[in-house]
């Protein structure tokens, strides 16, 4: 493995994305913002309590999560299919540069992107409803671990994809509806059967419900279950994007 | 004669039921411009892909410097440079940018003084710090071949580096080229430009349909055809070698 190799193409994608913070970092911050204002303060004032917290309160780590989510994705999807696209990716197929290090430099930087639009989005909240963290170690195990998750995914749809449409199917038609239903905006508890369960098959639910543990110390499913569901969801996609990558799926002809 | 640098035994390489190069075998040697000449399609591309890790070879086996390129692929990576065909950039990062980067890719510590000293021998010293994208088509090129050249290879492809380019870059790019060897650089270079191979190759390779129809000397090539030039050997070869094709 080259160190120096790895260091700098984690660096360069941490850079990447750096250079356009207006569109990375500041962009998704305004849109959920938007989101709490009108769900949390406008809304939540007539909704008051969910799952005994107040309303504005509960939907906090759901938009946090979900802004993770998309930006984690995002990160990986549009810098590797771009790199596609315009041909830079041989700088890194021609380099001593093997399919662990690219997985451990892409998914590094979305992380960090995702950690740090994820930590404004709740600095922000804060300013509107002030309260402490349940459990810190909850909270670090899903904000870590989600937004490697998805990291992952977005570099099998990057592989996968051959134009800017496909790319577009994984965040309109897949995660942002998963995201809805996951219980962002409402505890699945207040769904009559069969809707209940079938929110349970959703892997979002369960990403949103850890970081709502680790944030308030109430969620519709345990801890323990959605660290289990994110921890599964994780190898799955790791073992597919580490195979895919070995393979030089769509990269090495 | 000087041990090979590269040595291709029996390499294949298929597209599905397309094969792109038929057992081919080759070696090119320490401080020679080895040329590889052939019509599109011929498979020189495919060649330069397989040997700098852009393309897997379906059979056969590629070796640099005594290293495979599938199972020492670290090292043979660290010895090969790429300009390829296409102009890729990233609209991200500046010329300078962009070497320092390509260094660490490579495995070389970014070394800012070696990334100037590379923009000014390409006359891109006074565009270190523009976005790439502003480049001309002739200095968008003239950064691919810096880039290649970041880590110090031993041998260095240039895939038809001068398509498209102007007469005076042409010049300015095969004078860099002889600087290279002089250097000590082995360069595998493909052209469609003839007179350019035969200009500065040691050595020509006509492929042609995925086969190598010859490997011989430039100045055994031209007495041995005395009085013709090499375009004219060229397209006599490739004519016969469809008139058999088509038998």
């Amino acid at each position: 493995m080259s160190a120096i190799a790895l260091k700098t193409l984690f660096l360069k994608e941490v850079r990447r994305f750096s250079k356009v913070w207006l569109q990375t970092v500041l962009s998704p911050l305004v849109t959920t913002s938007l989101y709490f204002l009108v769900f949390g303060v406008a809304l939540g004032s007539r909704l008051r309590e969910i799952s005994g917290v107040p309303y504005i309160q509960f939907v906090v780590p759901g938009l946090v999560m979900m802004t993770m989510i998309r930006d984690s994705f995002l990160n990986t999807s549009s810098s590797l299919f771009q790199s596609k696209i315009n041909g830079t990716i041989t700088d890194i197929l021609v380099a001593p540069i093997g399919a662990w290090e690219m997985l451990v430099a892409y998914v590094g930087a979305a992380m960090i992107r995702a950690l740090i639009v994820g930590t404004l989005v709740y600095l922000v909240a804060l300013s509107f409803t002030w309260f402490s963290l349940h459990h810190f170690g909850w909270t670090l195990f899903f904000a870590i671990l989600v937004p490697a998750t998805l990291a992952l995914l977005g570099m099998i749809a990057a592989l996968w994809a051959q134009k800017f449409d496909h790319l577009a199917i994984f965040p309109n038609f897949v995660l942002l509806p998963l995201a809805f239903l996951g219980g962002v905006f409402y505890s699945i508890d207040l769904l009559p059967e069969p809707w209940n369960t079938v929110s349970r098959l959703n892997p979002l639910l369960y990403m949103v419900n850890g970081l709502r543990y680790g944030f308030l110390g109430v969620a519709d499913v345990s801890p323990v279950t959605s660290a289990a569901v994110v921890l599964m969801s994780f190898f799955v996609v790791l073992g597919a994007a580490s195979a895919l990558l070995r393979s030089g799926y769509n990269l090495r002809s | 004669m000087k041990p090979p640098v590269l040595r291709c035994r029996h390499v294949t390489k298929c597209y599905g039921t397309f094969t792109a190069l038929k057992d081919l075998s080759l070696e090119v040697y320490e401080g020679e411009i080895f040329a590889l000449l052939g019509p599109n399609g011929a498979g020189k591309s495919t060649l330069i892909h397989c040997i700098t890790g852009l393309a897997k070879q379906t059979e056969g086996s590629i070796e640099v410097l005594g290293f495979d390129t599938m199972n020492d692929f670290r090292t043979t990576r660290r010895l090969v440079g790429l300009v390829p065909q296409e102009i890729g950039y990233d609209p991200f990062f500046t010329p300078l940018e962009s070497l320092m980067i390509q260094m660490g890719l490579m495995g070389v510590e970014p070394n800012r003084a070696r990334a100037e000293g590379l923009l000014e021998t390409f006359a891109l010293g006074d565009k270190r710090d523009a976005y790439t994208r502003t480049l001309s088509g002739g200095m968008k090129r003239r950064l691919l071949v810096a880039k290649a050249l970041v880590h110090d290879p031993r041998l260095l492809f240039l895939d038809e580096p001068t398509s498209g380019v102007d007469v005076e870059l042409r010049r300015e790019l095969w004078s860099e080229v002889e600087d290279l060897r002089t250097a000590g650089t082995t360069i595998v270079l493909t052209t469609h430009y003839i007179e350019e191979a035969e200009k500065l190759a040691d050595r020509i390779g006509i492929l042609h349909k995925g086969e190598l129809l010859l490997v011989e000397s430039r100045e055994s090539l031209l007495e041995r055809h005395s009085g013709r030039s090499l375009e004219e050997i060229y397209l006599e070869l490739i004519r016969k070698a469809d008139g058999r094709h088509a038998a």
